[in-house]
């Protein structure tokens, strides 16, 4: 196999012109070295693949390179900490997600939304109940039915209390589903819970178990979201079964600490724009069900702040 | 037959020069980082990530595969030369393979060591590439009542591994335990003994206890002590092990790869309660199980057998679930991901050429793996021909810098030299070190599993035993406990008589 070698000799010949391109870059500043990009979970999950993506292509548009440090723990805040005590000079970023947002509602953590500077939400999907194509019931009617008559006889896999998850199990409880949150903290065994019939459904986005839906292990059966899935146009919306869940999106973006140079950001925010712009992120986003325009600036730092408000609301309920 | 042929073209799609030298360099970089202190096979493939974007999909699991394979035994060297763990799973490796080397046997030590991994891992290679499809089934069977079993299972064989001090073993058990629970629970989102510290709300990890423990306890220790680590004269002329002494403890060697395999298909669990429980297990089955302790060569070879023999089985269910089972095949299923292939059912129907070069790539790499562990073990002993103060200069540095690279964090780096000066103490006063290490990997572990498993079963705490697999677990944890208190509970019963 040749082509490791090529491939080898084109990655350092990348390496060499990227090098070179930071040579020039710095005469005109940031960054004239390389920029870390905290991916605040371990690897192998849904924001690590986005961080890794992400800094793959935005080395390119920054001309420096982007390594990844995976600083994973307490749903995200480990890692986020490390971006908010660093110096704010853009040579750090991060990767700040729902889920961690979600914590922080719960009281989880010691960061705030105010202590970081969103670049873009780069990647949003509305989440589903799955259910394994062995169980009992096939359809959401047939699955709130069983609930209604059997309160908390139907076992949901979540990935914890306090999130997004749990909060959709509560207010489907409170429209008289009653359903048991089951939280796995390991996605792997999340995943093959539901599979090998220990639990009656799963809560996860598609782009998660794409590959159990596609091998027809996993059926979605509803969607928390206004409108049908474009991928899933079979899939009915809670709403259309007569529970209006909504808003509770899984999203991930890529984030500086506060109070970083407004040239800076705006650098980066162009990067961010290019790189969702390429074919490649297209292709990778496709896969992963989660492709959205990237939302910016201010539009983007309230969409964090406002899902913390919602989550703490629905919690406080 | 259909696999067989897959196999073989594995075979050759494996043996291309490029794949070969993947291959190659992937075992010798896992073999030589994970004999270093302070850098697991998990922190090596971590950093060997980004090598991987530039490689072919399958080239990738080439290489960290390799990294594995060689990783997973190489921490037993440094464990067998110089009593430091190089990674968690080799504490097994310092309870009776120091012991040979203080004899002088260093060399047969690392020969049985190396023969038994590499039997267990290529015993486990086949296993990956002939059972997957039905042993994937019955991975499924596992749920979280059978995840917190088999953890309980190997909190006991702690306690089973006790040589005549079972009480002061269940404290240090129970320490490594409250440790374990420092940091946020992993249902509820509370933090727990943080004191207020942000850095605790994410735990303490057990791989930097351990760095702690061993690495710079042992470190300082010598220094304390003016140990002379260099090789005794007699162990020049000493070659490796005899074709007789593997022979004799073959038995060994087969209970470690049969209880390696089936450990390593239980996500979650992976090479170190494998080896714990393997060693047990031995202590209990092996005649000489009263000496183990002293420099027993079944209780080095089972638990090296065992933990060698959790790599393929721990990447059945990676491969046929997409479904990674420990922190290793956690990495591959990112380098997988992040070249857009997605392991599960599918992948064996899509490209089950892939698929057969990673079995064939395992079997080669098992096999090559006796030559590359012999090698860099004698690399290492060359290197403890040097001015201890030296290497433990270099351990120290190493240590610090594998406590930093776990999540990038100074802190950890704090809290393995605060371990460094409990772990000299405790070796000082005899008080043994590694319960409480096994305490810390699996405490959090059985306490996950519990919270899941009764919040599954609407808190009803007798799933546990009503499940066929789960209740035959627990009913072996049960036996094993008696089994391995019984001569003092005999002792109690005649002193009572009489």
């Amino acid at each position: 196999m040749k082509t490791l070698l090529n491939k080898t000799t084109l990655g350092a010949t990348l390496l060499m012109g990227a090098m070179a391109m930071g040579g020039t870059a710095m005469a005109q500043g940031y960054p004239d070295r390389p920029v870390e990009l905290i991916v605040t979970f371990g690897p192998g999950g849904g924001a690590d693949l986005m961080g890794r993506t992400m800094a793959q292509l935005m080395e390119g548009p920054l001309g420096v390179s982007i390594p990844v440090s995976n600083v994973g723990g307490a749903s995200g805040n480990a890692g986020l900490t490390q971006l908010r005590t660093n110096p704010a000079d853009g040579y750090t970023m991060g990767t700040l997600i729902s889920l961690t947002v979600a914590s922080w509602a719960s009281g989880l953590g010691d960061n705030k939304p105010e202590d970081f500077e969103v670049i873009a939400v780069v990647q949003s999907s509305p989440s589903f109940l799955f259910v394994p194509s062995s169980g009992a019931h096939q359809t959401a009617e047939a699955l709130f039915e069983f609930a209604r008559g059997n309160p908390g006889a139907i076992t949901v896999a979540t990935s914890g209390y306090g999130t997004q998850d749990d909060v959709t199990l509560k207010l489907l409880a409170n429209a008289g589903i009653q359903m048991e949150n089951v939280p796995f903290q390991a996605p792997a065994e999340r995943y093959a819970s539901p599979i090998g019939g220990h639990t009656a459904a799963i809560y996860e986005e598609p782009g998660d178990v794409a590959q159990f839906v596609q091998a027809g292990q996993l059926v979605p059966v509803v969607v928390f979201a206004a409108e049908r899935h474009p991928e899933f146009p079979d899939v009915p919306t809670s709403a259309e079964l007569g529970i209006d869940i909504s808003g509770l999106d899984n999203y991930r973006t890529i984030a500086v600490a506060a109070g970083t140079p407004a040239d800076i950001v705006a650098k980066l925010s162009e990067a961010v724009a290019t790189a969702t712009a390429s074919d490649e992120w297209k292709a990778f986003c496709t896969k992963t069900y989660s492709c959205i325009t990237p939302v910016t600036g201010d539009a983007a730092q309230a969409m964090v702040s406002d899902f913390r408000d919602l989550i703490a609301a629905q919690l406080a309920n | 037959m259909a696999a067989l042929d897959l196999l073989g073209g594995g075979f050759l799609a494996a043996f291309q020069f490029w794949s070969f030298m993947t291959i190659v360099t992937g075992l010798l970089v896992g073999v030589v980082a994970g004999a270093l202190p302070g850098i697991s096979f998990v922190n090596a493939m971590a950093m060997a990530l980004p090598f991987t974007y530039v490689m072919e999909p399958t080239q990738s699991m080439l290489f960290l595969g390799g990294i594995y394979v060689g990783g997973v035994f190489g921490g037993s060297i440094s464990a067998i030369l110089i009593n430091v763990p190089g990674t968690p799973a080799s504490l097994p490796a310092t309870w009776d393979g120091y012991p040979m080397t203080k004899r002088g046997e260093a060399k047969r030590a690392l020969t049985i060591a190396v023969t038994a991994s590499a039997t267990g891992g290529l015993v486990s290679a086949l296993v990956l590439a002939f059972l997957s499809a039905p042993f994937a089934s019955f991975a499924l069977k596992f749920s979280q009542p059978e995840f917190f079993a088999a953890t309980i299972l190997g909190l006991v064989s702690v306690i089973a591994i006790a040589k005549d001090q079972p009480v002061i073993t269940m404290v240090s058990l129970l320490l490594g335990i409250v440790v374990g629970t420092v940091g946020v629970d992993p249902l509820y989102g509370q933090a727990r003994f943080s004191f207020g510290v942000p850095e605790m709300e994410s735990g303490i990890r057990f791989v930097v206890v351990m760095i702690g423990l061993f690495a710079i306890g042992e470190v300082v220790d010598l220094l304390a002590t003016n140990r002379d680590l260099r090789p005794k004269k007699s162990q020049g002329k000493a070659i490796g092990a005899s074709f007789r002494d593997i022979l004799n403890v073959k038995g060994a060697i087969a209970r470690g790869t049969g209880i390696g395999c089936l450990i390593g298909m239980i996500p979650g669990a992976g090479a170190t309660p494998g080896a714990v429980i393997a060693y047990g297990i031995e202590k209990q089955v092996s005649k000489r199980g009263k000496d183990f302790g002293t420099g027993v060569e079944e209780g080095l070879a089972a638990p090296e057998a065992a933990k060698n023999a959790t790599t393929g089985a721990a990447m059945v269910p990676l491969l046929t679930l997409g479904i990674p089972g420990s922190a290793a095949t956690a990495i591959m299923l990112a380098a997988m991901m992040l070249h857009g292939v997605s392991p599960g059912p599918l992948l064996f129907i899509m490209d089950p050429t892939m698929v057969y070069t990673i079995f064939a790539a395992m079997i080669i790499a098992n096999i090559l793996m006796i030559f590359a562990g012999i090698g860099v073990a004698q690399l290492f002993s060359t290197l403890m021909r040097t001015p201890p103060a030296i290497l433990a200069a270099f351990i120290i540095v190493l240590s610090v810098v594998g406590a930093f690279g776990v999540r990038n964090n100074i802190f950890d780096v704090y809290v393995c030299l605060a371990f460094g000066v409990l772990g000299w103490g405790m070796k000082r006063v005899g008080f043994p070190s590694a319960p409480l290490v096994l305490g810390v990997i699996l405490g959090p572990l059985a306490e996950r599993y519990f919270l899941t498993s009764m919040a599954n079963a609407q808190q009803d705490w007798t799933v546990f035993f009503t499940r066929p697999i789960s209740g035959t677990i627990l009913g072996l944890a049960l036996v094993f406990i008696l089994w391995s208190l019984s001569p003092g509970i005999k002792r109690l019963w005649i002193a009572r008589r009489a």
